[in-house]
């Protein structure tokens, strides 16, 4: 063993220089994985301390529609039934705040939550100007708000807002918040009120969506106990049940999931670190043999002297391991200021510590270690083949036997093991068997591309003019380096080049969606009485881009619940087994005689103008896969009213023709004669800022419980998250790029011995250095150029897959896109080829000779 | 004791099988100097090879100390070699990312030596390269180097010393000084050498010589014949 440590240590010394890149490969993916794994294990550990707080009580039950009195008296039953329960409730909705009668004419679209005195049971209000919380701040229509709507509406604390009949005067900014949901999307800042005032502003009107929780503080003994009889008690209430601990636990499951998925990441690049491992390894062994077979000329066995070289490879990963082990404590360093401060403020407790955790580092440490070993295994058996007759014959190395059954059996260890560190990464062995199996397929796809690429050029190896032919033959000499580099740095123009194609079809969709004869306002929670009210003012105001859109129709709309489904292959029956399979959410569904232009029937008919036999129901095509089928009865809840109806009809509707809306279920007219329900509408604002808020200030006006949601802030919203996304995704690519030039540095520095011999013999045979140098600028040109086709090709697939398959857009290509991404890599690649064969341009040839 | 019966070598060229070594016999005794001579192609480093065990001869049995060495695997010929065969090169072969003490350190790490650095500090010491210890092969005279990988063969104190055109690739001095080293080697030690050369002088000084020519023994003739180390060859 001391014999394997001190020879190995002894052979580093003298060849760590030639491996740097690997050790830098290894330490990027190391580093990523490290600091990723840190950052979200610190959050985890910070909100789980005071996951009570995320819910600000013990126990909460929720619905979305006014409690039921039976509801109620369950409800209060269980609460009365303990000793020291404490109970207060809140009122969540969303809807338009304005600016104070005779201050302005400001809108904007708000979250509003009315609480009682006793919210909240845990954690703490922060407020901007320092003050404590109290509930008395809201008391005689006060209001604490989010910080932008001052700046959105114009107005200061101590100003008044409106919101509906009512006006509250500004008490304070909120900077924290218990009991606000992390991460979710936000349709406007937070106002908070009072839970009485909420009521008497009359946007509450029947149907609108209001989000209604009562918070209870139990005895931590009781918690589960009363959750778990809730539960029962309200099964086929519309009601959810839960505790503190399962937001806690839901916050485990998804920051373990974001951790395991990010850590993935890391392991991409660490894959392509182990890439450039066996690439070096592979030249390395070559240009070792004579040293190997001196080792077995003296006694050592092939065993001892693959030891020696496996040890070497560990060191050296261990070494790019505490490397990328620094770089992520330094980049932790980095974020405290922006990162972790807006975590804390955006949950309103602890700050996040920015340390590295110890697991994270033992993770990062044994994931270095482990794949640069992997990696190195294969090149490492070519020892076995150093015999040391080699050193009585110079050159001669009898070839390998056909058919290695112990390279064979290594190679399905490494895979083995490649799948299990990335099941360990992802804490999921069918995910570490996709990412493996993703990256086993990318590598051979861009394996055989290369070679067939390599085929293409080998024409020129006849061809007549000098550095042309050398540049063809180089490419394809014994122990060329043109796959691996085809491959490390295809792959990363194929994640770069890949996901700006993503983004590029996003943006294309979305501004599909924004066309001028495209809807881009929607109003919602139109009161039945109020529909003419609202027609009128639309039809007075010059709708579309050049004022001549027409008045849309208001569309009826009933909120229902599914909680029967019968038929010859489906029973379900009640609201749990609904939710069990897959119909537990609250559906939007209206009801019309007719057809809109982006549906179409696929099986059934849909019904004519006759009057209803029995009520009828049209769903959309995707339900089939669910188990609703063609002639089943589905019924549903309709805010406690229940209507059973036949499905007659199956349609399929073109989503991205937003026009008419989309739903996926749509009532024969007369099914909900008598119900109350409300209206929507889509429709094509008026042009200019200017004249779309005034419509908005209109509407709310005179109907202040009428929601109107402006298209183009939301779409300009999604863009600012698509771009972060895209930044972030592109920082992963440019890793991967960055690893993958590495790797072509590294490449081009191990086979530079060579190339330096090679170079001398020419300029003795009388080459200049100038048809030299245009030889390695054809040589990597056509490098870079085939990896960079290589990765472009890759994109266009992935984009194709990804926008057709999983965001269910239309693709568009991007030809623009993939041909810089090509022309990008093959200067890259040129850049560094050329840059690190200078040396070998400017070393006399007598040098080298003599060397040799 | 080194024995060969019936030994030879063939191979395939193309298609037709060509006899480097046609069968033959050899005994050199402990203790023995004996040189190997002949043109290029004789045959003379193939049958150094096998002696070896760097090479399995194609027919024939090789005792290397009492061991039938054509039956044994890789790994063991490799301990056998470590323990038992000290071997010179032409192109001294030694290993370029160790300074010259670690090259002699090898040998003696690999079965395990106690106190390893002391040798190799002697053995460097008695091959005079004392002062040139911590020097990379590159940063010494081919002559050194060729030192430096003697004190290597000799690490384990082999019985056996086999060497592949010691003085092949030296000028005639930087030779001189090989030549006495490695018959003061076989004179002071005791040591069985066996060496292929073109060197007339170094053939010169050893107890016997076998000459080859087209893989096959042609003369045997103790050039000068110590009386003290009698000479049993065999030739066929």
């Amino acid at each position: 063993m001391a014999f394997i440590l001190r020879m190995a240590l002894r052979e580093l010394r003298a060849s760590w220089h030639r491996l740097i890149f690997f050790f830098i490969c290894v330490a990027v993916g190391v580093g990523g994985i490290v600091a990723l794994r840190s950052l979200v294990q610190n959050v985890r550990t910070a909100l789980t301390a005071e996951a009570r707080s995320l819910t600000a009580g013990d126990v909460y039950v929720r619905t979305d529609q006014p409690w039921s009195d039976d509801t109620r008296a369950q409800i209060d039953a269980r609460v009365s039934a303990l000793e020291g329960v404490a109970l207060t409730e809140t009122l969540d909705t969303v809807t338009m705040a304005r600016m104070a009668a005779n201050a302005g004419t400001r809108t904007k679209v708000v979250e509003v939550r009315g609480v009682q005195e006793a919210f909240p049971f845990y954690g703490r209000f922060g407020l901007e100007s320092g003050t404590p919380y109290s509930p008395t701040l809201l008391e005689q229509q006060g209001a604490l708000v989010g910080g932008e709507l001052l700046s959105q509406l114009g107005v200061q604390v101590g100003d008044a807002v409106a919101i509906g009949n009512l006006e509250f005067t500004i008490r304070d900014v909120i900077v924290s918040e218990p009991g606000r949901q992390l991460g979710g999307f936000s349709f406007g800042p937070r106002v908070l009120v009072a839970y009485d005032a909420l009521e008497r502003t009359g946007i509450l009107g029947y149907a609108s969506r209001a989000e209604r929780q009562i918070l209870l503080k139990v005895p931590e003994d009781a918690v589960e106990s009363l959750v778990r009889g809730l539960r029962r008690d309200l099964s086929e209430a519309f009601v959810r049940v839960g505790s503190y601990r399962r937001t806690e636990n839901r916050i485990e499951r998804n920051l373990g999931r974001a951790e395991n998925y990010l850590s993935l990441i890391g392991f991409v690049v660490v894959i392509l670190g182990g890439i450039g491992v066996w690439s070096v390894t592979r030249v390395f062994v070559q240009q070792r043999l004579r040293s190997v077979a001196v080792l077995k000329c003296l006694g050592a066995t092939t065993a001892r002297v693959m030891a020696v070289y496996v040890a070497q490879v560990a060191l050296l990963g261990l070494g790019g391991a505490v490397l990328g082990v620094g770089v992520a404590r330094v980049a932790l360093a980095a974020v405290p200021d922006s990162l972790a401060e807006q975590a804390a403020a955006a949950t309103g407790f602890a700050v996040v510590s920015t340390a590295l955790t110890g697991s994270a580092v033992v993770q990062g440490l044994t994931i270095g270690v482990l794949v640069s070993i992997l990696f190195a295994l294969v090149p490492l058996l070519d020892i076995r083949h150093a015999k040391p007759l080699l050193l009585l014959r110079q050159g001669e190395a009898p070839p390998p036997a056909a058919f290695d059954w112990v390279r064979l059996a290594v190679i399905a260890a490494v895979g083995g093991g490649l799948l299990a560190v990335a099941s360990w990464q992802a804490a999921s062995i069918e995910v570490g068997a996709y990412v493996v199996g993703g990256f086993v397929c990318v590598a051979a796809t861009l394996h055989f591309m290369g070679s067939a690429l390599v085929q293409t050029v080998r024409p020129f190896e006849t061809a007549r003019w000098f550095p042309l032919r050398h540049a063809a033959l180089n490419l394809r000499r014994p122990g060329n380096q043109t796959r691996v580099v085809l491959l490390a740095v295809g792959l990363g123009s194929f994640f770069i080049v890949g996901m700006r194609s993503v983004q590029e079809n996003l943006v294309t969709a979305f501004s599909l969606e924004m066309r001028d004869d495209m809807p881009d306002m929607f109003m919602m929670d139109i009161q039945q009485d109020q529909a003419d009210g609202v027609t009128a003012i639309l039809e007075r105001t010059a709708l579309g881009a050049d004022g001549t859109a027409p008045v849309p129709a208001l569309l009826p709309v009933l909120r229902a619940r599914v909680i029967g489904v019968t038929g010859p292959e489906t029973d379900i029956q009640g609201r749990r087994a609904a939710w069990r399979a897959g119909f537990g959410r609250e559906y939007t569904v209206t009801y019309r005689g007719h057809l809109e232009d982006n549906e179409r029937v696929t099986a059934g008919n849909f019904w004519d103008g006759r009057p209803s036999v029995e009520p009828e129901l049209s769903i959309v095509d995707s339900l089939v896969d669910r188990g609703i089928q063609l002639g089943d009865t589905v019924t549903v809840d309709v805010l406690g009213r229940q209507v059973a109806a036949r499905v007659t009809s199956v349609r399929t509707v073109d989503w991205d023709d937003s026009r008419a809306g989309g739903f996926v279920f749509v009532f024969r007219p007369g099914t909900f004669d008598g119900a109350p329900h409300t209206f929507i509408s889509f429709l094509q604002g008026p042009a200019g800022r200017d004249a779309r808020g005034a419509l908005q200030r209109e509407i709310v006006t005179q109907y202040p419980n009428v929601t109107v949601i402006d298209g183009v802030e939301v779409i300009r919203n999604i863009r600012r998250v698509l771009d972060y996304v895209t930044l972030v995704i592109s920082v992963v690519g440019g890793i991967a790029m960055f690893a993958g030039g590495l790797i072509l540095v590294g490449s081009v520095a191990m086979t530079k011995f060579q190339r330096l011999y090679e170079a001398a013999v020419f300029k003795t045979l009388g080459a200049k250095t100038g048809a030299l140098a245009t030889m390695y600028v054809l040589e990597y040109g056509v490098l870079g150029l085939l990896a960079g086709l290589v990765g472009s090709t890759g994109a266009m697939v992935l984009t194709w897959v990804l926008t057709r398959e999983v965001l269910e857009i239309a693709w568009t290509p991007v030809p623009l896109t993939n041909m810089l991404g090509v022309v990008l890599t093959a200067v890259v690649v040129l850049v560094v080829g050329v840059g690190s064969s200078v040396d070998v341009l400017r070393r006399k040839p007598l040098l080298t000779l003599r060397a040799e | 004791m080194i024995e060969l019966r019936g030994v030879s070598k063939t191979v395939r060229s193309g298609d037709e099988p060509l006899t480097i070594v046609h069968p033959l016999d050899l005994v050199v005794p402990a203790g023995q100097l004996l040189s190997i001579v002949g043109p290029s192609g004789s045959g003379k480093s193939t049958l150094l090879g096998l002696i070896a065990g760097l090479d399995t001869p194609s027919t024939g049995e090789i005792v290397i100390d009492g061991t039938e060495i054509t039956t044994l695997d890789e790994d063991r010929l490799a301990e056998l070699r470590g323990a038992k065969i000290g071997f010179v090169f032409q192109f001294f072969h030694l290993m370029p990312s160790l300074t010259a003490l670690e090259n002699v350190l090898v040998p003696l790490e690999i079965v395990g030596a106690s106190d390893p650095m002391a040798r190799a500090r002697q053995l460097l010491d008695e091959v005079g390269l004392r002062e040139r210890a911590h020097h990379y092969p590159a940063q010494l005279s081919g002559g050194e180097q060729q030192r430096v990988a003697i004190a290597r063969a000799l690490a384990n104190a082999p019985p056996i010393l086999l060497a592949d055109e010691p003085t092949g690739n030296l000028d005639s001095a930087n030779g001189r000084h090989i030549i006495d080293l490695l018959v003061g080697v076989n004179r002071s030690r005791g040591t069985t050498v066996v060496l292929v050369t073109h060197d007339v002088e170094l053939a010169s000084r050893t107890d016997v010589t076998l000459a080859m020519r087209d893989g096959r023994t042609e003369r045997r003739a103790p050039i000068v014949a110590p009386a003290a180390v009698p000479a049993e060859l065999t030739g066929s």
